[in-house]
């Protein structure tokens, strides 16, 4: 079995409050495969960004990790000093936000981005590091991508600016690119565009891609396997034909079954009651279970760990006794 | 007798004024321009039906939602309401109208006026329309009202920061009802609200429909919503209804190039295994539209004549369309 690119184990994040802390990460444990896309889903506040930036390293203060660890390989980057943090961003961990304007300085052009950071990361001459540019800009779908180099981002749509983002993030040839709602900001057939070209660059270059959306259209369209979230935890973990077809959480059944289908004729959508609960009121025992239908005693005391069944992990103790 | 015909937009176009300030354009010689946002668009809504208006961002959906509620003017068309015009009745029947059409917004945050209680936003329609006599009877109706959209008759002691996007939403729901409209413009009612919420918010506004008979134009950019409540859709672009459908014969046989590019960029979110074409290109500037069909530089469809004269609206098995390509039987009619 193949090693895993990235490890997070037992990740806690907590923010101190004057006199409590709230925990908004709560014992996530997941992995990555090299070359695999993990989508990360859930409603929004559930802590999808929040991993994100725990791996990478940019919490802000006082958000800190309270607990866990962080492996990418062999080498733990949950305590890396700064420094290093700074320089394993963009060449081994790359990011992409869900506006393009984040990744991109407004006053230099395209051309003086990406030659700084193919430079920064791989020894290139100036005359290389132009032409990869470009072949990189090219390959993203720029048309006219030689001349388009010397313009500067507010040239660009929305669209095309997200495009140069994602040759931006594969300069330095990460093994792993977080993307936080990468599409979320497009209009569908610029975001169907985008999907497709972070998929095929990212199956071309073998790089691994961490994908935070709270669209589960997304989600089947891009991952291979997904991580469900609630609560900052991880409700269940899977792959992603088993989730959107056979999800076993609760959660993920209610959450499904709230979506519109185009091809089925539904009188009324599947109905979760109530909201997800703040950080400060998270409920004991499973954080699912006032919400819950098929609720039991056991889900009011305990907190249930992922469990491994058939079909893939699954926080639940409708599930106890199932594993294998 | 009323008949089936509740709204009638007619030839509806809105230009907004672009240009630099005066003093510049006389300094570089520039001209004043024109954004088309909604360009000559017209269809009919029934009696306790659901039309939907679905396009991409720019479209000019809202710019349509905010002229019907005559929040904003017209530059040329007509909006009939049972046969009458908001921008020509005066008195008693102007306010009557007034109260009939009431809007929903996307934003639950932005359309509440944060330092009013709930009790106070929701009552207020009752107020400027008399619909209430003495404040017991307001308050009961206040009452009923938050009941009615799930929330309970303690909530109008609080301000609209206290509850979640989804509570605002009901909330700004009960206030639109208690008008006693017969008539809702949803603009994006749910495209801030997470999914489950939104089913919430879908389910009730169903529920709602069935019992006052209310007839809705919702608008949304998300298809698989639309498909869900509308019976009939207007799909926009850059302005123009190019396609006036049924829903399920929307979505069955689509008739515009657009209409069928919408379809294929819609997710596969059930992994149905639906077949897709691959979508391109990006809708360009409403400022300086392509000539001829607005949408020719991105269809595959397209000839000169496409490319040269605006498309006439034809009827297709119950659906209205602007194409060239479906008038002259270019396109064939796909499942
Ligand atoms: N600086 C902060 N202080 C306190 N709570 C925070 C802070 N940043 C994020 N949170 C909380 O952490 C939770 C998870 O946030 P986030 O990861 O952004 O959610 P998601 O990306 O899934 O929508 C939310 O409840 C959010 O309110
Ligand atoms: N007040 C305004 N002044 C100038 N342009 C406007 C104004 N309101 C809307 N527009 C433009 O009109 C077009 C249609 O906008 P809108 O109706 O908001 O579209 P949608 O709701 O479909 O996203 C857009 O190009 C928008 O930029
Ligand atoms: S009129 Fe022509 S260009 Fe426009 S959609 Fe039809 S075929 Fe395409
Ligand atoms: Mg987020
Ligand atoms: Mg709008």
């Amino acid at each position: 079995m193949t090693e895993p690119l990235l490890s997070v184990r037992d990740l806690v994040v907590e923010f101190p409050k004057r006199k409590t802390r709230l925990t908004a990460l709560d014992h996530v444990t997941f992995d990555i495969y090299p070359g695999e896309i993990l989508g990360m889903v859930g409603e929004s506040g559930a802590g999808k960004s929040l991993t994100g930036a725990a791996i990478i390293g940019l919490l802000e203060p006082p958000g800190h990790i309270a607990a866990g660890e962080i492996w990418l390989k062999e080498q733990r980057i949950d305590k890396l000093p700064y420094e290093q943090m700074r320089r394993l961003r963009g060449k081994r961990i790359a990011m992409i936000f869900q506006d393009p304007l984040t990744s991109l300085n407004p006053i230099l052009t395209i051309a003086d981005q990406l030659i700084e950071t193919l430079q920064t990361h791989l020894p290139l001459s100036d005359k290389d590091a132009r032409a990869r540019a470009i072949q990189l800009l090219d390959e993203v779908g720029i048309p006219a991508a030689s001349k388009r180099i010397d313009d500067y981002p507010h040239q660009f749509s929305g669209g095309m600016r997200q495009r140069v983002v994602i040759a931006l993030a594969l300069a330095g040839e990460p093994e792993l690119i977080i993307a936080d709602e990468p599409t979320t900001a497009l209009d569908v057939s610029v975001q169907a565009q985008i999907i497709d070209v972070l998929k095929r660059m990212c199956h071309d270059y073998g790089t691994a891609v961490m994908l935070v959306t709270h669209d589960m259209g997304v989600i089947a369209e891009a991952c291979d396997r997904v991580a469900v979230m609630y609560a900052g935890r991880i409700a269940e973990i899977g792959d992603v034909r088993q989730i959107v077809k056979d999800p076993q959480h609760p959660y993920t059944q209610g959450l499904m079954g709230s979506i519109p289908s185009l091809t089925e004729r539904v009188d009324r959508l599947v109905q979760i009651p109530g909201s997800m609960p703040r950080l400060d009121a998270i409920p004991a025992g499973c954080a699912f279970n006032p919400r819950c239908t098929q609720q039991f005693d056991r889900c009011k005391q305990q907190r249930p760990d992922l469990i491994k069944t058939k079909k893939g992990q699954v926080a639940c103790w409708l599930y106890d006794g199932e594993s294998s | 007798m009323s008949s089936d015909l509740l709204l009638e937009v007619k030839n509806l176009s809105c230009h907004f004024d672009v240009s630099k300030p005066w003093l510049n354009r006389l300094i570089e010689r520039e001209p004043q321009r024109f954004l088309t946002a909604v360009d000559n668009v017209s269809f009919n809504i029934n009696r306790g039906e659901t039309f939907a208006l679905v396009g991409e961002s720019g479209s000019g959906k809202s710019t349509i939602a905010k002229l019907i509620v005559d929040l904003i003017h017209p530059s040329s068309g007509q909006i009939l309401f049972d046969g009458l015009s908001l921008r020509e009745t005066q008195g008693e029947t102007f306010k009557t109208l007034r109260r009939r059409i009431q809007m929903i917004f996307q934003d639950p945050f932005a359309s509440l006026n944060p330092r009013w209680r709930v009790g106070d936003i929701i009552a207020e329609p009752i107020d400027a329309f008399g619909l209430a006599k003495g404040q017991g009877e307001v308050s009961k109706r206040v009452e009923t009202l938050l009941d009615k959209v799930g929330l309970s008759g303690r909530d109008q002691h609080k301000y609209p920061h206290e509850f979640s996007g989804g509570q605002r939403q009901r909330i700004a729901i009960a206030r639109a009802l208690s008008a006693q409209p017969d008539f809702l413009v949803c603009d994006e009612p749910t495209s801030a609200l997470d999914v489950s919420v939104q089913a919430q918010i879908l389910n009730l506004m169903q529920d709602l429909q069935d019992e006052f008979g209310l007839t809705y134009l919702f608008i949304s950019h998300d298809l698989s919503v639309v498909k869900h409540m509308a019976n009939r859709i207007g799909v926009l672009y850059l302005g123009s209804m190019v396609e006036n459908s049924e829903s399920d014969q929307l979505f069955k046989q689509p008739a515009h190039p657009y209409t069928r590019m919408l379809l294929d960029a819609i997710p596969d979110h059930e992994m149905s295994g639906r077949r897709r074409k691959q979508v391109t290109g990006e809708i360009p500037s409403p400022i300086d539209p392509p000539s001829g069909c607005t949408f020719h530089p991105r269809c595959e469809f397209a000839n000169t004549k496409c490319t040269q004269e605006r498309p006439k609206i034809h009827e297709i098995n119950g659906s209205f369309v602007s194409c060239w390509a479906s008038a002259e039987n270019r396109i064939s009619i796909s499942s």
